[in-house]
This record gives structure tokens, sequence and C-alpha cells, in this order.
């Protein structure tokens, strides 16, 4: 069975049609690109499958459990878990009690939690930085936090919304590996990114999207090759 | 050293009448120490969950009118009434909590006014229930006999004492709670609504448990007040001017800190008396003028600067 399914999925803000008719599928251990142009949807996509947004038709089973139309907390229950692209931290907070916070939803004693946290801040690099606020952290560390406060939920599926944007080549470099290496602990990804390079290498599979509709499902080196996705980003030449 | 410090000042809380008793500085005492008790209650709220209130008078003049409605329609003495008054407040917030929920931000605010005024308007005009306009008046309390002796309803010793207890557990509500996941998710409310749903927290239960057992304490108080003042109408319980002092309270004192409602008590209800002693017509420029300057200068309230200075971590 997929880890998750997304049928049909449309979304319409108004006459604005954001997403329209997408269907994909992602295995439990691979690593999904999810591509397209600037305003194409991918983020729209992303905040209909966490249930920050409500689609207009479509649904979003997660091994097999119709998950649509539920709240935010709720879909993190189930076991999807979402950073955002404009990172969100709980600013006046420590790096520390931002991921304890997520750990709380798995290990409701705050010892438990925090000790949890301790161990997903090593996993990403920031077991230095635990007791920095976190508005104090770099553009990049901010990107790390988010996906440590993501991973302490202890979820089945990850949605990263840009992880790289913002980043410079060896953040972006070492972004990229933590994410692979993420894959290698059992967590399945969905990856939204802007830096293509970044995605080429890591992803299994990439789905691109322009104008709300799905355009390419392939792994990566035949997406590249693909004239549509190639029209998409460039434009299509004059006939 | 906090420890001492924390016994130092409730030695000094129930010893304060019996060093100074004359009549207007007990008074006096009663109304910082009441106005603590909404203060704390609008800071649970306001600056735990972060979540502004400009309505708290609904949950004070709700908790006002089922003690005086129990004490005189069924006779229900008020040392029951007050805290059914709390719990009246709290029940009152879940369905109001579970509406204006659903608003973020500025939204929630203006609603909660609009609560306010609804329940003002309800309350003046269910005259069967309220006697409207005319109010609610007690004659006399009953009698109560404690270790021996009855109390004297007709001087403010006892009611010092009983605000003084709600007010001790008004803050203590609030360590408490700080102390609890409840707390931990409702900072994380504050700092980022978005994400703390996203990291599985159900943003509007935890608003609403927020929003009653804030409202809880502004019912008690409320309850209090009709029980000392003897005399209620919608005017004096439900204005926005109370729900507004309850926010310039809790912020001057700093929000988010357990002790801010009681210095910001002790300094805005003092403050107010000597301005109005003083200058009989226009006291309240002078009150708005410390008010701009306090919130200039000293954002995170005295007790949040303070706390600054002393370099404390909580």
């Amino acid at each position: 069975m997929a880890m998750l399914k997304v049928t049909g999925l449309t979304k319409f803000f108004g006459g604005l049609r954001a997403v329209h008719d997408l269907s994909f599928e992602i295995e439990k251990g691979e690593i999904l690109g999810l591509i397209g142009p600037n305003g194409a949807g991918k983020t729209t996509a992303f905040n209909l499958i966490a249930g920050f947004i409500r689609p207009s038709h479509g649904e979003v089973f997660l091994e097999g459990e119709n998950i649509v139309g539920m709240k935010p907390y709720a879909v993190t229950r189930k076991g999807i878990a979402r950073t955002f692209q404009i990172v969100k931290p709980f600013r006046k907070l420590s790096v520390l009690e931002n991921v304890t916070l997520a750990a709380f939803l798995r290990f409701p004693a705050r010892r438990e939690a925090e000790s949890r946290a301790r161990g997903v801040l090593e996993g990403v690099g920031l077991g230095g930085k635990a007791s920095l606020l976190a508005t104090d952290l770099t553009l990049s560390e901010q990107k790390r936090l988010e996906i440590a406060r993501a991973l302490a939920t202890q979820p089945k599926l990850l949605l990263l919304d840009e992880p790289m944007g913002g980043l410079n080549a060896t953040e972006i470099e070492q972004a990229s590996r933590l994410v692979v290496d993420l894959c290698k602990g059992g967590v399945t990804i969905i990856w939204v990114e802007h830096v293509l390079k970044a995605i080429m290498n890591a992803c299994h599979r990439v789905v691109v999207i322009n104008q709300g509709e799905k355009i390419a499902d392939a792994p990566p080196e035949r997406v590249v090759e693909n004239p549509d996705v190639i029209a998409a980003y460039l434009g299509a030449k004059a006939k | 050293m906090k420890k001492i410090l924390i016994a130092l000042a409730i030695i000094l809380l129930f010893s304060a009448p019996l060093i100074v008793s004359t009549p207007f500085f007990v008074h006096l005492m009663i109304m910082v120490l009441m106005w603590t008790v909404l203060g704390a209650s609008w800071n649970i709220l306001g600056g735990y969950a972060g979540q502004v209130s400009f309505g708290h008078a609904t949950f004070l003049g709700a908790g006002a009118y089922t003690t005086m409605l129990f004490y005189l329609k069924l006779g229900i003495a008020p040392w029951y009434g007050i805290p059914v008054g709390g719990l009246v407040a709290a029940l009152i917030a879940l369905p109001v909590g579970f509406i204006c929920f659903r608003l973020r931000g500025p939204y929630f605010a203006l609603s909660t006014l609009a609560v306010a005024e609804i329940i003002r308007l309800v309350a003046l005009n269910w005259e069967s229930l309220t006697n409207g306009p005319v109010g609610l008046l007690i004659t006399t309390l009953p009698p109560v006999t404690l270790f021996g002796r009855s109390i004297d309803w007709e001087s403010k010793m006892p009611f010092y004492y009983i605000v003084a207890i709600l007010a001790l557990a008004a803050l203590l509500a609030t360590y408490v709670m700080s102390r609890t996941r409840l707390g931990a998710y409702l900072l994380a409310i504050r700092e980022d609504i978005d994400s703390a749903e996203a990291i599985g927290i159900n943003t509007v239960q935890a608003r609403v448990a927020a929003l009653s057992l804030s409202a809880f304490f502004a019912g008690v108080a409320g309850g209090f007040y009709a029980m000392y003042l003897r005399y209620i109408d919608p005017d004096a319980v439900f204005p926005i001017a109370l729900s507004v002092e309850m926010v310039f309270i809790a912020v001057v004192g700093g929000l988010t800190t357990v002790a801010g409602p009681l210095i910001g008590a002790i300094f805005l209800v003092t403050l107010g008396e000597v301005f109005r002693e003083r200058f009989l017509v226009g006291h309240l420029i002078f009150y708005g003028i410390f008010m701009m300057i306090a919130i200039r200068y000293m954002p995170e309230g005295i007790w949040g600067k303070l706390r600054l200075w002393m370099g404390a971590q909580h």
C-alpha cells in the first residue's frame, strides 16, 4: 500500500484554480521531489495534504486512511509532519523548547520529551545551539530547526517546503545530505524545492506541476529531458 | 532567596491590615488584591496564550450576577456562591471560546468586545432575572462563625482576608499552569499558531482551556466584588472600562510573569486613588499620561523590567 496517495486534489481560490486534479503516490522509504515554476501550486498542494487548507475536491489517503478535511494538528497526530517555506520558529523560546514542544506529542512527560528533543537536535546538527533563542539562529539553522521540530513529532511522512530556500552552496550541500540521511533513517519524504540541483541528486522520483496540474512524474534524469517540463520552466519555442 | 522573598511577601500580605488598619488603607488593599485576581485572569489568556481579550468584564459580571442571584434567589451563602460564580464564568467561556477562537489576532479581540456588549445588554433587559437597570442589592450578609467568633461583615477585615486568599490562589494557579504542558502549549500558540498546529497542538482546545481558566478567576473576582459592594447593576460589572483596566494591570505589571498582575495592581490601583484624591477633576488625564510613559519605556512591564535587570531566566 502506498504511504500517501493523493487523488484528484483540486483547490479553487475564488476563480483561481491553484491546484487542479492532482494525483500522485509515494511509497514508503521514497524521497519524492515536487517541483514547478513559481506559483505552480506546490505550497498549496502541501497545505491541502497537511490540512491547513480544505480542498475543493479530491482525497488524501495516508496508508489507506482518508485524512482529507482533518485539522492540521490531527494530520500531524496521524503521522504527517511539515516544515514551512518561510520559517516559523517559536522565536522567543529556546531551540530546545521549540523541539520539546513538538516531542510532547508522543512523550507527554517533560523529561522524556526533552531528552528526545536533544537527540533530534543532535541529529540535525543543532546540538550545540539548544539553549539559544530560536530568533538568534541564522536562517540556515532556523531551516534545520524547522526540520528538527517536524521530526520530533515522529512522522511517517515528512513534507519539506523549500528547505534550501535562501541557503548558500555549502549549506545546500549539508542540508541535502541531511535529507538523504533522514530517508535512510526510515522517514518518507516529499520535498518541494526551487533549487533543482539538490532535488536531482537526492530524489528517487520527481513530480512536476505547472499551473496547478501535474505535467510529469518520473525519475529525475528523465524529468529533465521531458519537453513539457522544459517548456514550463523556460517557456515553449515559438511555433 | 526566592523562597524567602515569597514567604516574606505572604507574611506581609496577611499582616498588612493589622499593621495599618485605617479603613481607607484596608479598602485600598482590598481593591489592589481584587485587581490582582483580575489582572492574573487576563494574564493567563493575554500573556501566556497571547490572545487579547477586550471583553473580560463578561466573566467578571457573570460571576457577580451568579453569586448575587444564588444568594438572593436560592439563599446560598456567598462563600459557596463566589466559587460557583467562577465556575459559571468558566462554563460561559466554553461556547464563547469555541466561537471566537475561530478568529485570530485583532478579530478575536473585537469578538470578545462584542460578546461583552451582548451579555451586558442581556443583563440590562432580562429584568425578571436581573432586575435590569435597577440592579441587585443585598442588605445583610448571612452570619458566619469561624474559630468560635462570629464574623463582622460591617468591618472590612473579613473581605480583606477573603480577597487575599483569592489573589494568592490566582497567582498560584498561574504558576502551576505555566509549569504544565498546557502552559508550554500556550506559549507556542502565542509565538506562532500555525507552527503550533503543525506540531500537533489542538490550538482551539488549548485556547479554550486558557480562556476557561482565565474566566474562572474573573468570575471569582466578580463574585467577591458583588459581595463587597453589596450592590450590582449591568453598568457596574459589565462596562468596557473594567475590561480595559484588566488589560492595563496585566500589561503594566508584566505579561507572562506570575507576579506581574500583583505589581501592576499595586501601582495602578494606588495611583488611581491618589490621582482621584489630588485632582478631583481630570484625574484620568494623569492616569493616562502614566500609562503612556509606562508602555513607552517599559513594554515588558514593571515586573518584567525588574526581572531583566536582575538577569532572571524565569
